[in-house]
């Protein structure tokens, strides 16, 4: 079929297909500048520690360990178990610190409060400490993220 | 009287459109003229910056092991570094107090009506990138404050749908806040941020140009007529003995109050105690402190991102909204930018209780 009039000029079909074009180069320009500014950081699947180091703590006490990036706490339960968290508030990321006399974490940035088992108790933090999964395989403690959850979902 | 050197250059670079120009500005004279003022106080804080900033680079190293001991070293050693040092971060402060008195006395003058609306939005920016060029020179002495204060500057962003994730990941340049965190925020600082305030600073200061000062609301209204100086050398000459006040003032704090320096920030480390922003985030700093962790279904911080962005959208299209300043609409904005400053100052003096 051919229409009477056309939809568009000549001149606004060029234009429309330079601008296409121009449109397409300055995207494949931005896609490598945005791939650059992000860097990959991915935080671990697992951490392995030797054993030897935590066996003998105590129950009043954490112990730290590296996380990636972050800070992880270690605290020995009284049945003799082992609790792992992140160590970084949920409100707003900073550190958070064990008071041993209160058997809190706190977090000074804002004042909040968590129990001893990360639980959320007081001022602005949302969430509990986020857990991690502990096992000890013969001379080694093997601290995993909890059921292939991701930091970014955080 | 023109010199030949003079002659010679106007022949080439076409100079005179600019001096004709500057000689023929006027400056309106009237009880609220002070605020003319605030402008300039702004670009002269600035250029300290700059100066004392090119100083600064000569000895600062924007790495995880050497930023905070080459501080300590320009504190230290380098002679008369403390004093470069000091002068920045007063100046710095100075810097954005004239950029809040020049933003409220244009709002509470509503000299952004029209044609000025785009002066007023190249003045957001303006704000925006000053609060940022403070925030980022902020952690750049690397030690547990400025580690802080960084870290949840930059998880607040978070919460903004889509987009808040990877505008942390942006200005950490990762996951978390680690040594990229501190070279990248020196790039920003240094580089990044000063460009954007010249180019931005240019539309600024040629709108201005371009339309001439505002004149006060009443006297537009009654269309009186408002006495004039010459711009050049009169107002100049008024602005030259308010940069002098204010550099005495400037270097005496300096001088008298230099900033501290903690030991170096460990990664690892609990926050410590008694943590805080700049001053000028503390009314910021002290909603995030007392809002509950929930509020209806929403984190309450997250809502506080939220309602900051949305005051951001306003703010910036204010010049459209209030497009009736002498009617009802223009009444109740002026009200709002007053007990919004009277809510930012309490906030401010609470954090300090
Ligand atoms: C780096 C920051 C800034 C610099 C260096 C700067 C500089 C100046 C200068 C030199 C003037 C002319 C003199 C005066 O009225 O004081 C001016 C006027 C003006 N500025 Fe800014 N400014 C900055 C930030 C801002 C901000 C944050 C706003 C508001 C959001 C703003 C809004 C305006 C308006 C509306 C005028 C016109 C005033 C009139 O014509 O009466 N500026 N600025
Ligand atoms: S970051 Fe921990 S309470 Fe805000």
């Amino acid at each position: 079929m051919k229409l009477k009039h056309s939809l568009f000029t000549r001149r606004q079909f060029l234009n429309g297909l330079l601008g296409g074009w121009l449109g397409a180069l300055l995207a494949s320009f931005l896609y490598p500048v945005i791939k650059f500014v992000f860097p990959p950081t991915r935080e671990p699947d697992q951490v392995i520690l030797p054993f030897a180091d935590f066996r003998d703590m105590n129950t009043v006490s954490v112990k730290n360990f590296l996380w990636g990036t972050k800070p992880g706490i270690l605290k020995k339960k009284n049945d003799g178990s082992y609790l792992a968290f992140v160590g970084v508030c949920t409100h707003l990321d900073c550190n958070v610190s064990y008071l041993e006399e209160q058997r809190k974490f706190f977090c000074a940035c804002h004042d909040g409060w968590y129990d001893e088992n990360g639980l959320n108790i007081g001022g602005p933090p949302p969430k509990p400490l986020r857990r991690l999964l502990v096992s000890i395989e013969g001379e080694d403690l093997i601290i995993k993220r909890e059921g292939g959850e991701r930091a970014e979902d955080q | 009287m023109k010199t030949g050197i003079q002659s010679w250059l106007d022949e080439r670079f076409g100079l005179s459109i600019i001096t004709k120009f500057l000689k023929e500005k006027t400056v309106p004279q009237h009880k609220h003229s002070i605020w003319y003022y605030t402008g300039s106080a702004i670009l002269l804080f600035f250029t300290i910056q700059i100066i004392t900033g090119f100083m600064l680079v000569f000895y600062y190293k924007p790495t995880l092991e050497g930023a905070n001991e080459s501080v300590a070293r320009i504190m230290t050693e380098v002679p008369l570094g403390w004093i470069i040092r000091s002068v920045h971060s007063w100046s710095a402060s100075f810097m954005i107090a004239f950029v809040l008195i020049h933003l409220l006395s244009t709002w509470l003058a509503k000299s952004y009506r029209k044609p000025r609306e785009l002066t007023w939005m190249s003045g957001v920016f303006l704000l925006v990138f000053s609060l940022l060029s403070g925030f980022t020179g902020y952690l750049l002495p690397w030690d547990d404050l400025s580690l802080s204060a960084t870290k949840v500057g930059t998880d607040i962003p978070r919460s903004i749908p889509l987009a808040g994730v990877w505008v942390t990941k942006f200005l950490r340049g990762g996951e978390d806040v680690t040594g990229d965190t501190l070279t990248r925020f020196f790039g920003f600082h240094v580089s990044i941020i000063p460009v954007f305030i010249f180019i931005l600073l240019g539309v600024h200061i040629y709108l201005i140009q371009k339309q001439g000062m505002s004149l006060p609301l009443s006297a537009e209204l009654k269309k009186e007529k408002v006495k004039e100086i010459p711009f050049w050398p009169n107002f100049v000459y008024r602005e030259m003995i308010v940069w002098l006040l204010l550099l005495g003032i400037l270097f005496s704090l300096a001088i008298f109050f230099p900033p501290s320096l903690d030991k170096a920030a460990d990664l690892m480390a609990p926050a410590p105690e008694g943590i805080r922003p700049e001053w000028y985030f503390l009314f910021l700093f002290q909603t995030l402190k007392i809002l509950p962790a929930k509020i209806l279904f929403l984190p309450g911080d997250t809502l506080a991102v939220l309602l900051i962005l949305v005051a951001g959208i306003v703010f910036f299209f204010l010049p459209l909204i209030d497009n009736k300043p002498a009617e009802r609409k223009g009444k109740i904005i002026t009200i709002t930018a007053l007990v919004l400053i009277v809510y930012a100052v309490a906030m401010t003096v609470w954090s300090l209780l």
